[in-house]
């Protein structure tokens, strides 16, 4: 079975008595460590497919299987659990909480899972050093800029070492140079941990960072397509980056 | 996540909006306050009435009287007696039961100075197990409490008896003495200093009479010379100030007596006047005077006309409770209020806890810790404005319930916050603000994530 699975994946909205099939037949499987892009244009299903395969909504019909477990099945309970051990999640809008230093914002998916407030700090600060933000610990999100507040938001979905990271129009909000800054540092990131990145977009240059990429054309795949990245980091590692995720293990 | 983690979260979730804090937790301030004073003041009244009872009699003293108001016939009636005596003693949480046997003024005269010149016009003479007396709280203003060696030759005088001798080689006004204060602050002396004195109980034959009309005394062996005198302190019931107590074998002696001398028949033995029992608690009273009454008797004690006004005063302090209660009621609608709006400012806050793996029962805690702090600061400050109020209270209103009920109490403070109270107030404002966040964490917890992040 592979790393994730999706099976007859279906998800009808009802808007009165009119139905809405944002899905119609969805079948996919990625593989662990996978760069998996989404693309289509709006109002294909992007979105509802990522929420989907992040437990977010529940399908109409249809499994998901990620690590050998259906989440279509788990209740409240045990997704928040799934969620704090496999997911990171970066979104377009960032969605940090603007009262919360980098930090803190960093912190949340450890302190949600009950790490203690001295080990969780560690972690976080070397996540916020490994996407270059150790000097802006203490700044709140209002002081400073898209692309870093974009990192503080990459960072947090990192700092809990999930198995899957799930990105939606991750750089939506931020210029050309920006963007390639921030998909260089999710990508590098993902393969670094060997983590698995699904990426939705309808931008095709972001498409090009991807192993793969899936085309949905009103909520059905119309194909698959293999690519090869156009950035690729270099396998070098060096000795802090060693110690930091040793650091990061325990 | 950690218990220190969701406190900081709800603490800074009051600090970031300091003012509405503030303000919701005035309202439970000035419910707590409500409620603190006004239950205070029920407090006082309280203690002022207890104090009121107290100066007028032993609490937990009952008064079994040989009366016979129902109209029943001698026959039916409950005898007083040794028996019944027995079946008081019985009884749970009776420490224990003093009879007294009284007899009557017209059996004796007492007689005392040389040559019985000094004799008593009329006398309550009763009969006594002296043993008793410290149980009833007596103590001597002169001579010694009889012991046990000299019960028979003892004769005890209540405070104002001595000024019942009359000097029969006298007439008129100057033949009596009463208690007077002297302008130098003593006391105005009776005919006899009883104390050390000689004390003459004479047995009255009732068929004949003196020049005067006072009973002749039957005559040798029909007399008894008592001479242990004591006179009694006043006693907190005000019961013994015209009372003389001898031993009651003396007593019942003293009536067998009469009884031969003037032919009186007695077949029923002798029956005990009245009972007095003490109970070993205040809140026990009430049930053993149940009891008793159960048994034919009549009582009537001091609690039973405690637990009369205490039951007025119950429903003053019901009312006050429930005018302070509204307050509260208000201040809790002001909680819920407070959380819910809380609740929208934070939808996206909520949202983003839930997507990067918050539990919701983390969530729901967070917030039911915000309303329960509310609540808990509020009785916090609640009962600090109520010991200024009280204080303020006491200050100015010293000793009101006092004179309103026209006695003096020591404690004279109206309002009264005692420890439990405090620890009450804030518990339930606590239990307030927990039920009042209840609602609203529901909600918090009901946000749909994926709603709540959406791109705006
Ligand atoms: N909650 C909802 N209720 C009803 N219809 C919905 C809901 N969410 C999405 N849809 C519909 O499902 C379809 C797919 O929506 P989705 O958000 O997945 O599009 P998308 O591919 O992410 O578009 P975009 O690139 O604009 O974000 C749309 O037609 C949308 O109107
Ligand atoms: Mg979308």
């Amino acid at each position: 079975m592979a790393f994730i699975e999706v099976r007859n994946l279906r998800k009808v909205y009802r808007l009165g008595n009119e139905k809405v099939y944002a899905l119609k037949n969805i079948d996919l499987e990625i593989s662990k460590g996978e760069v998996c892009c989404i693309l289509g244009t709006s109002g294909s299903g992007k979105s509802t497919l990522l929420n989907m395969l992040a437990g977010l909504e529940k399908p109409t019909r249809g499994d998901i299987f990620i690590n050998g477990t259906n989440i279509a099945k788990l209740n409240e309970k045990k997704l928040a659990r799934f969620r704090q051990e496999n997911t990171g999640f970066v979104f377009q809008s960032y969605n940090l909480i603007p009262q919360l230093t980098a930090l803190e914002n960093v912190g949340m998916p450890l302190m949600f899972k009950g790490v203690p407030k001295r080990i969780r700090n560690k972690r976080t600060l070397a996540m916020l050093k490994a996407v270059g933000l150790g000097e802006r610990m203490k700044h709140r999100p209002s002081q400073m800029s898209g692309g870093q507040q974009q990192r503080v938001g990459i960072a947090r979905a990192f700092v809990a070492k999930p198995n899957v990271i799930f990105a939606d129009e991750p750089t939506g909000n931020l210029d050309t140079k920006t963007t390639e800054d921030v998909m260089s540092l999710m990508v590098e990131m993902c393969r670094k941990h060997n983590l698995t990145l699904i990426l939705v977009t309808h931008d095709l240059e972001i498409a090009g960072y991807a192993d793969r990429i899936v085309h949905i054309i009103d909520g059905e795949i119309t194909s698959i397509e293999e690519n090869t990245p156009v950035y690729i980091p270099e396998e070098k590692t060096t000795d802090n980056e060693t110690k930091e995720r040793e650091d990061n293990k325990e | 996540m950690k218990i220190s983690d969701m406190l900081k979260m709800c603490l800074r979730n009051l600090w970031r909006r300091k003012g509405r804090t503030l303000l919701t937790v005035t309202g439970v301030v000035i419910g707590s306050c409500a409620v603190i004073v006004m239950i205070s003041l029920g407090i006082g009244m309280n203690k002022a009435l207890d104090g009121m009872l107290a100066s007028m009699g032993d609490l937990t003293a009952i008064n079994i009287y040989n009366f016979n108001y129902g109209g029943a016939s001698d026959e039916e009636k409950t005898p007083l007696d040794d028996a019944a005596v027995e079946a008081m003693e019985a009884i749970e949480n009776v420490t224990c039961v003093i009879p007294k046997l009284q007899v009557d003024s017209s059996m004796v005269t007492i007689a005392a100075g040389k040559n019985d010149r000094y004799k008593m016009s009329w006398a309550d003479i009763y009969g006594v197990d002296f043993s008793l007396f410290d149980k009833m709280n007596y103590s001597a203003e002169q001579g010694e409490m009889p012991t046990e060696a000299m019960y028979k030759d003892a004769v005890v005088f209540g405070n104002e008896m001595a000024y019942q001798f009359r000097d029969t080689k006298k007439k008129g006004q100057n033949s009596y003495t009463w208690k007077q204060e002297l302008p130098d602050g003593t006391f105005s002396k009776p005919f006899v200093e009883p104390v050390g004195e000689t004390i003459m109980f004479y047995i009255n034959n009732s068929k004949k009479t003196d020049d005067e009309g006072n009973f002749l005394y039957g005559g040798r062996g029909y007399e008894h010379k008592l001479t242990g005198t004591t006179i009694l302190a006043m006693d907190p019931n005000w019961e013994t100030p015209y009372s003389i107590f001898i031993d009651i074998d003396l007593a019942k002696d003293i009536i067998n007596d009469y009884n031969r001398l003037n032919g009186v028949r007695n077949t029923k033995g002798i029956d005990y006047t009245q009972v007095k029992i003490i109970v070993n608690d205040l809140d026990n009273v009430a049930a053993v005077q149940e009891e008793i009454e159960a048994m034919g008797f009549t009582a009537s004690s001091m609690a039973q006309i405690r637990e009369e006004m205490q039951g007025y005063l119950g429903i003053i302090q019901l009312v006050l409770g429930g005018l302070a209660a509204i307050s509260l009621l208000v201040a809790a609608i002001s909680i819920t209020n407070t959380m819910i709006m809380s609740i929208y400012e934070r939808t996206k806050e909520i949202g983003i806890m839930k997507v990067l793996g918050c539990f919701i029962g983390n969530i729901r805690i967070v917030f039911l810790m915000e309303a329960g702090l509310i609540g808990l600061l509020g009785g916090i400050m609640g009962t600090l404005i109520s010991y200024g109020i009280s204080a303020v209270m006491n200050m100015l209103g010293s000793g009101v319930f006092a004179s309103m009920m026209g006695i003096a109490v020591e404690d004279s403070r109206i309002s009264i916050i005692p420890i439990w109270l405090v620890l009450l107030a804030l518990v339930f404002a606590t239990i307030i603000g927990l039920i009042s966040g209840f609602y609203p964490a529901n909600r918090a917890v009901k946000i749909s994530a994926l709603e709540a992040i959406r791109n705006e």
